[in-house]
């Protein structure tokens, strides 16, 4: 009898595995499709992750090394002179200080933008996803449409503006107009998040408060933490990763990591040191890699919602 | 009406939002727009000489590095296809073989995590004539192979797209992953009881469902080709010659290696136009699935 | 001097006019349904006495104050949400609490309140849970504490028990009615369900297509249906409207459907019948005597066969056919079963029960 029970229970799992969404086929054996699947998927994951492995190994090799040739091999001996020299001696045009300056200017581009961006898409997807205001309509298909704009059709007109609001050139001036440029899209994506709210629950809150920071501080910003991370990850690796704007507004005290590094591999002047340059290419990279590492679902919603904007 | 604060209070926080769209938007799109017509050089000019109003435009289309931007633009956004065509077969091998279906997104993904500057400056070490992968390969015996592409005009776009595609594969894959994965599973079933072969699902049932993601994946990519710039930078400057030039390459240069702003301005309006092209499907696009979406509800 | 008033309302959006030119008034501790079918306007006239939508045309007070163009806060509303609009990320007391706190009240006012509401709904154990923590019940409780604290003279329901299961919500019934007759607060209470108009209302307002239909007690809504309208939509089984003409002579008043006639000399015509006129007669199902009880002072007789019978637990209705159509009949359970269909039954209406609507107006004669 109890025998009987499990046969049934086996079959009744087997029919609700086989029905799940998810398992349309039989797990367990390995067919020889499979195999070929993942083969291909391994091959592909290489392509993927051989540039990423030449440049560790390269960025841990003395020049002597490098000039033998075998881009593959391992370093022999270890060094890391040439991260040491990325940081601190390298240099970015006449400055010679290393990436360190670049770092330090690129998180203090960051930090302002991150909380003028976030902090101003934020209550305009508010106001517009929430409240009746009756131009929202227009004002977000003109938002949809700034955010394709190419940036070099404004790009004079914003060197012009900063430099009367006396911010070209400074890590301020690339601060503004990164969170600039960012806003079409985070009011997008915000108001997007936000219109999800139940109408009942902003019925409720115009009943008790009608305060509209009130309502935005205690009620919808706790109801935000979803959207405020994944906005989060997508905006610092937007910035940091920047390079045009910080190009063409960094002058020449405000250029973030990234020039810093182009300025480090364009210009050849003597032997390029390709250690010290593949250092400074992976100090670059690392902090959004350990975002990505970290938090890599997020990171995929992030880009995902920056690109496709509901 | 009377005049509410429940109402003044979500417009006067809309003011700044507002205020910058109209300012570093319309504002200044309408600007350069104007500083095209002018004969503006390292500093804006605003007379418009009537006679010869087009005459930046003029200058454009006679420009070989114009013509060779516009080409380029057309070859990096075929090549870059590749990456959605990549993505979907990647996509499609993930969603049927559920192993290890985290650590391949996780490796197909990376790359997109870094700088285009950091992505470039690998490639242009691996690129490199003397020490970088070709070398390797001719000391394994392989002597004919040709892998200092961004040495040769012929070949620079080649190694561009190269490193495009690998940027952006995987981001493609995820898109292509989501479509697939929203697709009804029942599906797959039906074609396993009907003996359908695989890859006849696939052409004839899959890729159709898939189209909205598959445009959407074409609109995005010609977006992100109009705009490529750092990659080029990294890459090649440009080079060799001006043989990687494309269009948001040449209109910074024009601006600030040749201090030409008028001719700079052209260019960008330019731009802005082959952006309305990509652009308007999508708005179409938009459009075309709400209407479906109030259909459905309906 | 009337509670709340509404003069004249229109509302329109776009071309479309949802109400047009209401007139309402509400008593102060009045307990008002506005009943009626889905897109009647019921929720949309609620929506602009809340002041969470803009009257096109017209004015509504409360109390002595114009309150129109007020903000939904300052009309002195507390309101009760079909989907209970809790705020996710707040514990019940800060749900409670956000309201008063907004208006600026001391902390050890708010407090008494909310420590009060909490009592009186048996909500205390709950109080520093999060709504996602709370059954469908528990939630309902909270929000109804929510208006509650706000020690407001008006409450508004929108369709509140429409989200909870049968026996829940048979209970909220009950407990918003003992609320309301201790409290004694006025009441707006939207619903599409009639069982929770009668049993709770002391007024209730029947609407349709943006009209009221009537406005009455629960006892004139149902004994005295204003129109065609309102007969078929309050009661279960619907009331039996049979078309037929009547027959004057003197004294003597009688609707002849088909081969029947119906007595109706005591039926109080609001105007002196005319003899042919085109009526519809309304039976409701549950006045018929029961079936092989045939008193000679019934106002009618009815011969007819049976169709089919329906028992649901403690009830049944019967159907017949007649006049090409269904008569529907309260019965006993027990009746019910004996029923066959097929099998030919005299059903008798009583004197004084039947309702006369003009067939050309729908207006009760």
């Amino acid at each position: 009898m109890s025998d009987l029970t499990i046969a049934q229970k086996a079959v009744g799992g087997e029919i609700a595995v086989r029905s799940a969404p998810y398992f349309p086929r039989r797990r367990k054996r390995i067919t020889g499709r499979s195999i070929a699947i993942l083969v291909f998927l391994t091959i592909c994951a290489l392509f993927f992750a051989i540039p990423l492995y030449v440049v560790v190994v390269t960025s841990f090799k003395s020049m002597a090394q490098i000039r033998e040739g075998a881009m593959f091999a391992l370093p022999g001996p270890w060094t890391i002179e040439a991260w040491d020299y990325a940081w601190n001696r390298a240099c970015s045009g006449i400055n010679c200080n290393g990436l360190k300056v670049g770092f330090w200017n690129s998180v203090a581009i960051l930090i302002p933008s991150l909380i003028l961006s976030i902090s101003l898409s934020m209550v305009t997807g508010y106001a517009l996803a929430l409240w009746n205001v009756r131009w929202a309509g227009t004002f977000l298909f003109l938002l949809f449409i700034c955010a394709f704009v190419p940036f070099q059709i404004i790009m004079f007109p914003l060197i012009s503006m900063t430099s009367t609001l006396k911010v070209y050139g400074s890590v301020w001036g690339v601060a503004i107009v990164h969170a600039v440029l960012a806003m079409p899209v985070l009011v997008l994506i915000f108001r997007n998040y936000y219109k999800d709210i139940p109408q009942e629950i902003m019925s409720a809150a115009i009943m008790d408060s009608g305060s509209f920071w009130r309502i935005f501080v205690e009620i919808i910003l706790p109801m935000s933490g979803n959207i405020l991370i994944v906005i989060l990850i997508l905006q610092i690796t937007s910035i940091w990763n920047d390079y045009l704007i910080g190009v063409t507004f960094g002058g020449f005290n405000g250029q973030p990591m990234t020039v810093n590094l182009a300025n480090l591999i364009t210009i050849s002047t003597g032997t390029v040191a390709y250690n010290q340059n593949m250092a400074a290419a992976l100090l670059t990279a690392i902090p959004p890699l350990v975002i990505y590492f970290l938090v890599g679902k997020l990171f995929v919603q992030g880009i995902t919602a920056g690109a496709i904007k509901g | 009406m009377a005049l509410r604060w429940s109402r003044i209070a979500p417009q006067l926080a809309l003011t700044p939002a507002l205020a910058v769209t109209a300012v570093a938007f319309v504002g200044s799109i309408g600007w350069t727009i104007y500083l095209s017509f002018t004969r503006s050089r390292r500093l804006p000019e605003y007379t418009i000489d009537w006679s010869e109003w087009g005459r930046q435009y003029q200058r454009l289309f006679n420009d070989a590095a114009w013509g060779i931007s516009l080409r380029n633009l057309i070859v990096l956004g075929l090549g870059s296809a590749l990456a959605i065509v990549f993505g979907f077969i990647l996509a499609a091998m993930i969603e049927r073989e559920k192993r290890g279906e985290s650590f391949f997104r996780t490796v197909f993904l990376y790359p997109l995590a870094v700088s285009l500057i950091v992505t470039g400056a690998a490639w242009r070490w691996m690129f490199n004539p003397e020490l970088g992968i070709e070398n390797v390969l001719h000391q394994m015996g392989l002597t004919f192979v040709n892998f200092s592409w961004l040495a040769s005009a012929e070949t620079a776009m080649w190694g561009i797209i190269l490193a495009s595609v690998w940027q952006s594969s995987g981001f493609y894959m995820a898109l292509m992953l989501a479509g697939l994965k929203s697709i009804n599973s029942e599906i797959w079933s039906a074609a396993k009881l009907d003996g359908v072969p695989i890859w006849r699902l696939y052409v004839e049932i899959i890729i159709p469902m898939m189209k909205f993601t598959f445009i959407t994946c074409a609109i995005l990519l010609s977006l992100g080709v109009i705009k490529a710039y750092d990659v080029i930078v990294a890459m090649t400057l440009g080079g060799p010659g001006q043989s990687t030039y494309v269009p948001a390459y040449f209109t910074i240069q024009a601006l600030s290696a040749s201090g030409n702003l008028g001719y700079a301005s052209a260019a960008a309006v330019m731009m802005l136009v082959i952006t309305a092209i990509v652009f308007l499907p999508l708005v179409l696009l938009t459009a075309w699935q709400q209407r479906r979406r109030a259909e459905a509800v309906r | 001097m009337p509670r709340v008033s509404f003069e004249h309302i229109t509302k329109t959006y776009g071309h479309l006019t949802v109400l047009n030119d209401l007139n309402l008034a509400i008593d102060d501790g009045d307990f008002l349904v506005l009943l009626g079918p889905s897109g009647c306007g019921k929720t949309t006239l609620l929506n602009l006495l809340a002041g969470l939508l803009d009257v096109t045309d017209g004015r509504i007070t409360i109390g002595e104050r114009d309150v129109t163009d007020l903000d939904p806060k300052d009309r002195g509303l507390a309101m009760v949400f079909q989907s209970y609009a809790l705020y996710p990320t707040k514990t019940v007391r800060g749900n409670l609490r956000f309201g008063l706190v907004s208006s600026g009240l001391p902390r050890e006012e708010i407090d008494k309140r909310v420590d009060w509401a909490a009592k009186l709904l048996q909500i205390e154990p709950l109080l520093d849970r999060k709504p996602a923590q709370l059954s469908g019940g528990q939630r309902q409780r909270v929000a109804i504490g929510r208006a509650l604290v706000k020690n407001v003279g008006v409450f508004l329901f929108d369709e509140p028990l429409s989200n909870l299961d049968a026996k829940l919500r048979t209970e909220m019934r009950l407990e918003i009615k003992n609320l309301h007759t201790s409290l004694k607060h006025t009441i707006v209470y939207v619903t599409h369900d009639q069982i929770e108009a009668m049993t709770m209302a002391t007024r209730i307002a029947v609407m349709n297509g943006g009209v009221i239909q009537q406005f009455g007690t629960p006892d004139e809504i149902y004994e005295t249906p204003a129109n065609l309208f309102v007969a078929g939509f309050i009661g279960s089984p619907a009331m039996n409207l049979k078309r037929g003409t009547l027959a004057v002579s003197g004294d003597r008043r009688a609707v002849i459907i088909g081969q029947t006639r119906l007595d109706v000399s005591d039926y109080r015509f609001e105007q002196p019948p005319q003899d042919g006129a085109e009526v519809i007669v309304g039976l409701r199902p549950e006045h018929f005597l029961p079936p092989g009880t045939t008193p000679a002072d019934a106002a009618g007789q009815f011969t007819v066969p049976v169709r089919y019978a329906e028992r649901t637990g403690p009830d049944a209705s019967a159907f017949f056919e007649f006049d090409g159509a269904l008569l529907a009949l309260r019965v006993e359970p027990s009746l019910a079963a004996r029923l066959k269909a097929g099998e030919t039954v005299t059903v008798a209406f009583p004197r004084g029960r039947a309702n006369l609507f003009d067939a050309r107006t729908g207006q009760r004669m």
